[in-house]
């Protein structure tokens, strides 16, 4: 069988344009995330949706109908502002929403969170906090480990500490927490930045890309992981994150791996 | 004006270039409608998909991630994986297509080319020597290799940042790459002296569908009676393949654009051709 530009031409068309089309009537063309988690695959568990594989471009509408966890619930644990419907809010705009606690409020939060909720088994990569409250709904849940209350223990975020800085897209409402903190309190959290002292080397909310220079690691090296041109040193590195959609934790996670290893030469 | 529309409907093979003008303009407007969409200006009815989750190569580079957990690296969608499956499929078919007919930086590469040509002449696609040149056709498999590994292990797109391809198409934001940009400099520079340069050397999904050449079930046949020898099939070969040495081409490189046939530059009737079956 011979064949000529011209029906070549042809098949490809119908191949690539058919392919497509059967795909979008068969439900099976995505171009976004589908915002489903992967499920676990073997063991009792096997089926259900696994919160480690939560990402930070789920609401907390969409965990809250995956996980089968009350909006109210999640509102109290995450001090989701009163004013404006939790469930719209992005788990990835946490990061900005606690733009000013010294500790880490973000998806990484949410992952824990959920599992520990459902007594599901969840090994936390990094250092990650939650709220007094949120510890409090987990206790009530009854689910916790020995292990994992005693984790829970040692990383509470203080509601003091926080001081929201709202995004744009979400609220112009003032959250519970900002009513709750006392100036004192307010006043006590600002200088808390100083464990982004050269001495402690520790990536955090307030660093900036300087700090990590500063501390050794090379302008490739950081480019590499922001998988972007290093932007004004000046730059702090979650404002960075929350502009460019990425995930403040796992950024600050592979650069801490870097600052601790420039430390260590 | 009209003169030069019937001198390009002169050409034998003039379908190839319109299909590729339409694929380079289509994932143009598809990139800049993308930008426009995250602006809330979006074109309606034209798709505002990342040229990530249009990318056929997304897939491959997913396949050890969703093998192994279930999940699509960062940035890659279904729409991907289904595109690879079809670029597979037409692989299959007729050869890698998907390199001589649709893909828009194969197309650049050609236009730019065509100066390096006019500049050149016949020392145009020779410069570096065969032995040489041999050695360095098994280069992209290398690149490939590094691309998945890097991939599998970092569960993210690292080649987004040399990517000409996604370079060329998001030259003017800011999710460009710079080593992207510098990469599609240094091809469209090299294509003043080689025809396509990256598809050569270096293009990790030319290197996955280039193994098609081995079992596809369209291929290009010469046949030995009626050939006159004269080299044209050679010569109009953008992958310098010496297909008057060959009874059917398989070489890992043929991008089955047809030029070296009969319906292009072979003078000889049913000399070479593209054909299923026989031997």
């Amino acid at each position: 069988m011979r064949l000529s530009s011209k029906p070549l031409a042809l098949s490809i068309f119908v191949i690539l344009f058919g392919g497509i089309i059967f795909t979008t009537w068969m439900g099976w063309w995505q171009t976004e995330t589908t915002r489903e988690p992967a499920k676990y695959n073997e063991g009792e568990l096997a089926g259900q949706y696994n919160p480690a594989d939560i990402r930070g471009s789920y609401t907390f509408g969409d965990v809250s109908s995956l996980f089968e966890i009350p909006i109210s619930d999640l509102q109290t644990a995450f001090h989701l502002p009163t004013g404006s419907d939790p469930a719209a809010v992005a788990l990835k705009d946490l990061e900005s929403l606690y733009a000013e606690l010294p500790v880490e409020i973000g998806t990484a939060s949410v992952r824990m969170f959920t599992a520990y909720y459902k007594g599901l088994p969840y090994e936390p990569s990094e250092e990650t906090y939650l709220f007094a409250e949120a510890a409090e709904i987990l206790k009530q849940q009854g689910h916790l480990t020995p292990e994992q209350t005693e984790y829970l223990e040692n990383h509470i975020a203080a509601v003091a500490e926080a001081q929201p800085v709202l995004p744009d897209p979400i609220l112009n409402t003032t959250p519970l927490v900002a009513q709750e903190a006392t100036p004192q309190a307010v006043q006590e959290s600002t200088p808390q930045a100083t464990e982004h002292s050269p001495e402690e080397r520790k990536v955090a909310g307030k660093t900036t890309l300087q700090d990590v220079l500063d501390w050794g690691v090379s302008k490739e090296t950081i480019e590499t992981i922001l998988g972007n041109p290093l932007p004004p040193a000046s730059t702090v590195i979650k404002d960075y994150c929350s502009q460019k959609g990425l995930t403040f934790s796992d950024i600050k996670t592979r650069l801490q791996e870097e600052v601790d290893k420039a430390a260590s030469n | 004006m009209l003169q030069s529309v019937k001198k390009y409907f002169r050409r034998k093979i003039w379908i190839r270039p319109l299909v590729q003008g339409f694929f380079l303009l289509f994932i143009a407007l598809i990139s800049v409608n993308h930008g426009l969409a995250e602006a809330g200006k979006g074109i309606p009815f034209l798709s505002s998909a990342s040229l990530h989750s249009l990318c056929p190569f997304g897939g491959v580079v997913t396949i050890y991630q969703y093998a192994t957990s279930g999940t699509f690296v960062k940035k890659i969608h279904e729409s991907a994986f289904i595109l690879m499956s079809i670029g597979f499929l037409l692989a299959i078919l007729f050869g890698p297509v998907f390199c001589g007919w649709v893909c828009p930086l194969g197309t650049v590469q050609e236009w730019f080319g065509n100066l390096g040509r006019k500049l050149f002449k016949r020392r145009y696609n020779h410069f570096i020597p065969e032995k040489i040149d041999r050695v360095l056709r098994y280069a992209r498999y290398l690149v490939l290799a590094w691309v998945v590994y890097m991939t599998a292990a970092s569960a993210t797109l690292v080649f987004a940042e040399f990517d000409p391809y996604f370079a060329l198409f998001n030259f003017w934001s800011d999710e460009v790459a710079i080593g992207g940009l510098i990469v599609l400099g240094l091809t469209l520079a090299a294509t003043l002296f080689v025809e396509r340069p990256w598809c050569k050397y270096a293009c990790p999904y030319g290197a996955v569908l280039g193994v098609s050449n081995l079992f596809r079930i369209f291929r290009i046949r010469r046949s030995t009676l009626g050939c006159k020898l004269d080299l044209a099939c050679n010569r109009a070969c953008p992958m310098n393949i010496p297909v008057s040495e060959l009874h059917i081409v398989r070489d890992h490189q043929c991008i089955s654009c047809l030029e070296c046939t009969t319906e292009a530059s072979c003078p000889a009737a049913g000399v070479v051709e593209f054909v299923a079956g026989g031997k």
